[in-house]
């Protein structure tokens, strides 16, 4: 299922690009255009594309009619338990991204670190001492090598 | 050829320099030796800490975190039977066994020697061939450059993954990426849908960070991922074993076998420079054919000493033979490469068939690196590996949000723009719902570095001469077009073969 999913959204990419691509300027008479070889992937990637979804639709008729049936409630709530740890990093991921931009880089990467891990870890507070004392350790002297020696400048975020 | 080593004996030949190789090998083997944390993953994180340093000394570093993690999957394989990376798959066939009949020791040191005697192999193939390879390089056109790509993304596409379309169709996905932005040759600015973001294209590393580190990561947290790596620390607890090494002893059990170990670097070597194919496919292949030819195949399997030279001669050697076209060609044969190569292009250096003539002082850095980073490696696993195995301790929620937090800075650091942090975002989701679903990411990254080599290729082409007919009639590049094709007939037979073959014996 997800598979199909997969393929149809890429047979949407390919004919977005295909037909962006049909939209840049020529510049010059040169055989080729600007637009030409996306164009040319896009085709590629959109035939390739649903050659796949051909076959998995037939794989996915084939099966429908023996396999049993599982209620929808059912396959949300397993799929939940799988990936809850995943779903889960992922939103605190983008909210460092976001929140590193407004609170500066050293708290939000602090933070990130210690929330996340104790989410994914066991809730001891001994863990947590550990997180803490690396999470600092870690952000600070990534901070001060590549402040000091690549001369990065990190964001301090807005109020500060 | 000998010049260029001496050459680049003399540029890495001081304190400092050794001593980064040293560190690199070492983070190798950490990389190799924690399950869930890739060799890959490792590379990557190294780059943005070698942007200060000079080129060779940056590539000599991540040759160091190249040839250490190689042979860091060889502990875990040998004293617990999981392999630490898929490159040491193989070893956890005889290795282990021999461990548990009570020569845990001799397993290690006998997986060492093998992997550095291997290197060594691999690194003499590597500076005889890969200047030839340059040398014939140099007389392909436009044509030949297009078509080389296009051979070297079928065969990435039919050696991994499960089934070529999907390896195709990453590989097509990469190229696309690799369209945003600006176009190569007259810089009109493309796809770029209104974002800011993607106005400045979707820089390579960023794609790789996202698709081999991020989603690697979010793997590791699935729920059955979890519950397998709890049990596996369980009974890593009960296994403290002890053992003695004895190098000397061994090295000479090893050099008894030259055979084995000759062969098996050989086929290491060669797997090595087929693009897409890399030490996961080779340790297997070696094992496999050393057991064809050893005159008792009966004991591999038991615990016998070619058994674990074989695998981990297969596994390191792949190293030199993954150099030969990423050097010679400007081609990578995998993620690894792939970053090595764009290390370089951070200070400049254009990858291809003229980098020897150019510049003989990084290639031959490279060279020596290789050479020096397998000395180093074998030194610090015989010293190091008592404390190395207490690393697999490191728990899963310490490692990901840390290792995270490196993706991003390393994200960051490398065009210091804060919108990358979203492309990185979206490729990490990108990539865990395509390895989630089988789809191999090799081919991807390797087509989003090769896709502006392509174009700008195929349009000198066709600039040159608007025959499009030129592709076919020209012998070199109607060679490689047939082996591409040869290679997606080859595969979905031989997948066609093991589905009847499977069917047959339901």
């Amino acid at each position: 299922m997800g598979e199909l999913v997969i393929g149809i959204i890429l047979i949407i990419i390919s004919i977005t690009f295909y037909v962006t691509a049909g939209g840049f300027p020529a510049l010059s008479d040169a055989p080729l255009q600007a637009g030409s070889f996306p164009q040319f992937i896009a085709v590629l990637l959109g035939f390739l594309s649903l050659i796949f979804v051909l076959i998995k639709a037939k794989e996915l008729a084939g099966r429908k009619s023996g396999s049993t049936q599982e209620s929808m409630g059912d396959k949300i709530r397993h799929f939940y338990e799988e990936h809850r740890l995943v779903l889960i990093t992922l939103v605190s991921l983008v909210l460092y991204i976001i929140l590193m931009q407004l609170i500066g880089f050293v708290i939000t990467t602090i933070v990130f670190i210690v929330v996340t891990g104790y989410i994914i870890g066991p809730k001891k507070k001994k863990d947590l001492l550990i997180l803490s004392a690396v999470a600092v350790v870690v952000t600070l002297s990534a901070f001060f090598f590549f402040e000091n020696v690549l001369y990065v400048r990190f964001p301090s975020g807005l109020l500060f | 050829m000998l010049d260029l080593l001496l050459l680049g004996m003399t540029e890495l030949l001081h304190i400092k320099l050794l001593f980064i190789i040293l560190l690199g090998v070492i983070v190798g083997i950490l990389a190799g030796l924690i399950p869930g944390f890739t060799v890959t993953m490792a590379i990557v994180l190294t780059l943005p800490l070698t942007f200060g340093m000079e080129p060779v000394a940056g590539v000599a570093a991540m040759i160091g975190v190249f040839v250490g993690g190689m042979s860091g999957g060889l502990i875990s394989a040998a004293l617990l039977g999981i392999p630490g990376t898929p490159s040491s798959v193989a070893t956890t066939f005889d290795a282990f066994p021999m461990s548990q009949n009570g020569e845990p020791g001799k397993a290690l040191s006998i997986g060492i020697w093998a992997s550095f005697l291997s290197s060594i192999v691999s690194f003499f193939i590597l500076i005889s061939i890969a200047p030839q390879i340059a040398d014939f390089a140099l007389l392909l056109g436009p044509w030949e450059m297009f078509s080389l790509i296009v051979v070297s993304l079928t065969i990435i596409a039919s050696v991994t993954g499960d089934s070529i379309i999907k390896g195709l169709i990453t590989g097509a996905f990469g190229l696309l990426i690799s369209t945003v932005g600006a176009d190569p040759i007259i810089g009109i600015p493309r796809f770029s849908f209104g974002l800011d973001t993607l106005r400045a294209g979707i820089p390579f590393l960023v794609v790789l960070i996202g698709m081999f580190a991020i989603s690697r990561l979010f793997q590791s947290l699935e729920n059955k991922e979890m519950v397998q790596d709890k049990q596996r620390r369980q009974e890593e607890k009960l296994k403290e074993v002890k053992f003695i090494l004895q190098p000397l002893k061994t090295m000479k059990t090893v050099m008894k076998k030259p055979g084995t170990l000759v062969g098996s670097s050989a086929i290491g070597s060669i797997i090595g420079a087929i693009p897409g194919a890399g030490g996961s496919i080779a340790n297997i292949v070696a094992y496999d054919q050393a057991k064809k030819w050893s005159k008792n195949p009966e004991k591999f399997g038991t615990g016998c000493e070619e058994g674990v030279i074989a695998s981990e001669a297969g596994n390191n050697s792949t190293v030199g033979g993954d150099l030969i076209p990423t050097i010679a060609l400007g081609i990578p044969g995998s993620a690894v490469t792939a970053v090595l190569l764009s290390a370089l292009m951070v200070h400049g250096i254009t990858p291809g068939p003229l980098l020897i003539v150019n510049e003989p002082s990084v290639v031959g850095g490279i060279f020596s690196a290789f050479l020096i980073a397998s000395f180093w490696m074998l030194i610090t696993q015989f010293v190091g590996i008592r404390y190395f195995v207490k690393v697999t301790q490191v728990p899963v929620h310490m490692l990901v949000p840390i290792i995270l937090v490196l993706c991003v800075i390393g994200t960051f650091v490398l065009n210091n723009r804060l919108t990358d942090l979203y492309i990185l975002l979206a490729m990490g989701i990108i990539g865990y719902l395509f390895a989630k679903y089988g789809f191999s990411l090799a081919p991807a990254i390797i087509g989003v570095i090769l896709g502006p080599i392509a174009e700008v290729n195929l349009r000198r082409a066709v600039m040159s001469d608007p025959d499009w007919t030129l592709f076919f009639t020209r012998p070199i590049s109607l060679i490689f077009l047939v082996l591409a094709v040869l290679s997606i007939l080859f595969t979905v037979w031989q997948s066609a073969k093991l589905k009847r073959r499977s069917a047959g014996s339901l």
